[in-house]
């Protein structure tokens, strides 16, 4: 489903003449299965989320190659990895990232718009998307008169209303108190079995990687899997 | 994304700033209302002038003058194609004048010598009657009756001065029928020609302009030789028919776009020409140039208002850069990011562009209706109302122009805040807050 092979990137900082190189992956290489879940803690700077941009092609990374549902990422250009994103990645973020004009039932709709389905379609889908993730209640409040836990909901609920094979998620419960950290998480679990959606989530949180498959550290730009123990 | 879920999204960030996208559209509309009303001074004038020119006389008419003693070959012009007829018309070269009789009123008209056949052939309009068949036959111009007086209408005429001018309406009934005799008279002297007995037929038409009098006499170019005699009776020294009379010539083509054809050929026989269309011709170029120089003028003002608008949509692209981040994140690739932007700056000019056709209208109306009023007030012998000029017309070119214009700056004052729009790093765009 997802290799990846090699990749390192540095980051280049400071004026021409004087510029200072970081070093932020090294050489990382993994894979993941359909349906996985998988975690990747360590250390804040230690290049967690420069990974997952790379995965999402925000980032091209200077060498290596991706590889997502047997299709090289790194070649792709902006407008076609646009549309590679839409049909197979979707992201959940630590701060939720909705849209203040826009009710929680528009901010879900938002993806399929852009996909340039018609109205009818739309309102099928993000209802039945709103009864997964339970926001049957609050569906027409702006995201100023949502909870934190509702707000991250609404943008699970974004991120699957496309249908995509992969979720993305930057510390997705990094805003919440522990009780909805569960229920996040909790949800997140039940998708994954219900809907077979792989998950790649960064996390500070032993919780958050209690629900994964497998989990990883990295440090100073190096994926490391840690090997569970059978107790 | 649908079309219309575009235009929904470009509604709703309108509303969000709706203050400041206001104001731009108010500078736009400005601008290109601008545009339209200078550019429109420019189409007024020139239709009022046209029409001037083409009320004064027909379009198909061209004046032909011979160079060189021998005259005009009439066979020859009448056989270059699409000329339609060749009107001769004679008047006198020395300053006679014509008396007209008629029950107990007289009066005076502009004698002209004709020959009907070819004025019929020309199509030349009538308002009553038809053209004479006989020599004793005539057409009088539209306005004859009124010069035709009785003793006592001239007395007042006299006294109470040209003021009460108009209070004089002459002979009030139809000329159609009626039988005048006519003489003639050497200006200052009191010896007249035989008078002689002329039945109206036909009545010509009514001059377009409304101060314009057709006092005109027309008789057939059969009685010249007569009138000729007539006169020779009673001066000392006798004239020959050539220096008496002053021909000229009109030859008329079958339509308004024939003109030129002929006008080329008459000209290749050596001869002089003149036509109205020849005239409209200048005054179409003159006016081009005046044009163009008004819309340049006037698309100036709607440069300035594009400044607004890259203001404004710079503006707007830099307090979305989150909102751009997360679109693009979510599926929305550059192309859509641009168009969305673009459609946003062209919703502006659109926008000001209708608000701007129709106050121009309002403008332009209301100057039509009071510059010739506040002009006949402020000058004394203005007349400017009556003579009909319009200061401003709003054809529909007019129209499309501006509307290319200030859309089309509006939509190019957006490209580059578009551009900008696509270029945001989602990265750090998502670390905005
Ligand atoms: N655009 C950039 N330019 C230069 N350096 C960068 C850039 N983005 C990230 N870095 C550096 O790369 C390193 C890794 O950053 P990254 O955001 O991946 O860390 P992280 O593991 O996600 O940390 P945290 O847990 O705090 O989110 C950091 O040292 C950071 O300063
Ligand atoms: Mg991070």
């Amino acid at each position: 489903m997802i290799h990846i092979q090699n990749v390192s990137h540095t980051f280049t900082i400071g004026k021409k003449g004087s510029e200072k190189k970081i070093p932020v992956l090294k050489n990382i290489s993994f894979e993941v299965a359909k349906g996985e879940i998988i975690s990747i803690v360590g250390k804040s700077g230690s290049g967690k989320s420069t990974l997952l941009n790379a995965v999402a092609g925000f980032l091209k990374p200077e060498e290596g190659s991706i590889i997502i549902q047997g299709k090289e990422t790194t070649t792709l250009t902006e407008s076609e990895y646009a549309i590679f994103r839409s049909e197979n990645i979707g992201f959940i973020f630590q701060n939720f990232q909705l849209m203040p004009g826009l009710t929680a039932f528009e901010n879900i709709e938002l993806p399929l718009k852009i996909q340039g389905i018609d109205k009818h379609r739309r309102f099928e889908i993000v209802n039945k998307i709103i009864r997964k993730v339970g926001l049957e209640t609050v569906f027409d409040h702006y995201p100023n008169e949502l909870s934190g836990g509702q707000q991250q909901r609404v943008c699970i609920a974004r991120a699957l209303i496309t249908n995509p094979p992969i979720i993305l998620a930057d510390e997705p419960t990094g805003n919440l108190d522990s009780e909805t950290e569960q229920e996040i998480l909790q949800l997140i679990a039940l998708l994954n079995e219900s809907m077979d959606i792989t998950f790649i989530i960064i996390t500070h949180d032993e919780e958050v990687a209690n629900i994964a498959h497998r989990k990883f550290l990295m440090h100073d730009g190096v994926l490391k899997e840690v090997v569970q123990h059978a107790v | 994304m649908l079309f219309r879920d575009q235009i929904d999204f470009v509604r709703q960030h309108v509303k969000r700033n709706r203050m400041r996208v206001f104001t731009t559209i108010l500078a736009t509309t400005m601008g290109c209302a601008f545009l339209i009303v200078l550019a429109s001074i420019a189409f007024g004038l020139q239709e009022s002038l046209k029409n001037d020119i083409l009320s004064d006389s027909a379009v198909t008419k061209i004046e032909v003058y011979g160079n060189d003693e021998k005259g005009i070959d009439q066979k020859a012009v009448k056989a270059i194609p699409n000329v339609q007829a060749l009107v001769e018309t004679t008047q006198f070269n020395e300053p006679l004048t014509a008396n007209v009789k008629l029950e107990n009123r007289s009066g005076s008209g502009e004698m002209v010598f004709t020959n009907f056949k070819e004025q019929q052939k020309a199509k030349i309009k009538l308002s009553a009657g038809t053209y004479p068949t006989k020599a004793d036959e005539i057409i009088v111009g539209y306005n004859l009756g009124q010069n035709l007086l009785t003793k006592k209408e001239e007395q007042s005429a006299k006294e109470e001065g040209k003021k009460e001018e108009k209070n004089n309406k002459g002979y009030q009934h139809s000329l159609l029928g009626k039988t005048i005799s006519l003489s003639f008279t050497l200006e200052n002297e009191e010896e007249h020609t035989k008078v002689r007995q002329y039945k109206i037929v036909g009545i010509g038409e009514k001059p377009s302009k409304e101060w314009a009098m057709d006092t005109s006499i027309q008789i057939s170019d059969a009685m010249k030789s007569n009138i000729l005699n007539d006169y020779n009776g009673i001066v000392d020294k006798k004239v020959q028919e050539k220096d008496f009379y002053n021909v000229s010539y009109n030859a008329y083509a079958t339509d308004m776009e024939a003109v030129k054809g002929v006008l080329k050929k008459l000209k290749a026989m050596n001869l002089s020409v003149y036509s109205v269309t020849e005239q409209l011709d200048q005054l179409n170029v003159f006016f081009l140039a005046l044009k163009v120089g008004l819309i340049f003028v006037g698309t100036i003002a709607v440069l300035i208002a594009s400044i607004g608008i890259f203001n404004t949509m710079t503006m707007a692209v830099t307090e979305r850069t989150r909102e751009i981040g997360v679109m693009k994140a979510i599926g929305a690739g550059p192309k859509l990011i641009q168009r969305l932007f673009i459609m946003e700056s062209a919703y502006i000019g659109v926008l000001g562009t209708v608000i701007a056709i129709i106050i121009s209208y309002i403008i332009s109306f209301l100057a039509n209706l009071a510059l010739p009023k506040i002009l006949d007030a402020v000058i004394s012998d203005g007349g400017i109302e009556e003579a009909g000029i319009r200061f401003s017309t709003i054809p529909w070119e007019l129209v499309v122009i501006a509307s290319l214009i200030s859309i089309g700056v509006a939509v190019l004052s957006g490209w580059r805040p578009a551009r900008k729009a696509t270029k945001i790093d989602v990265i750090q765009a998502l670390h905005q807050e």
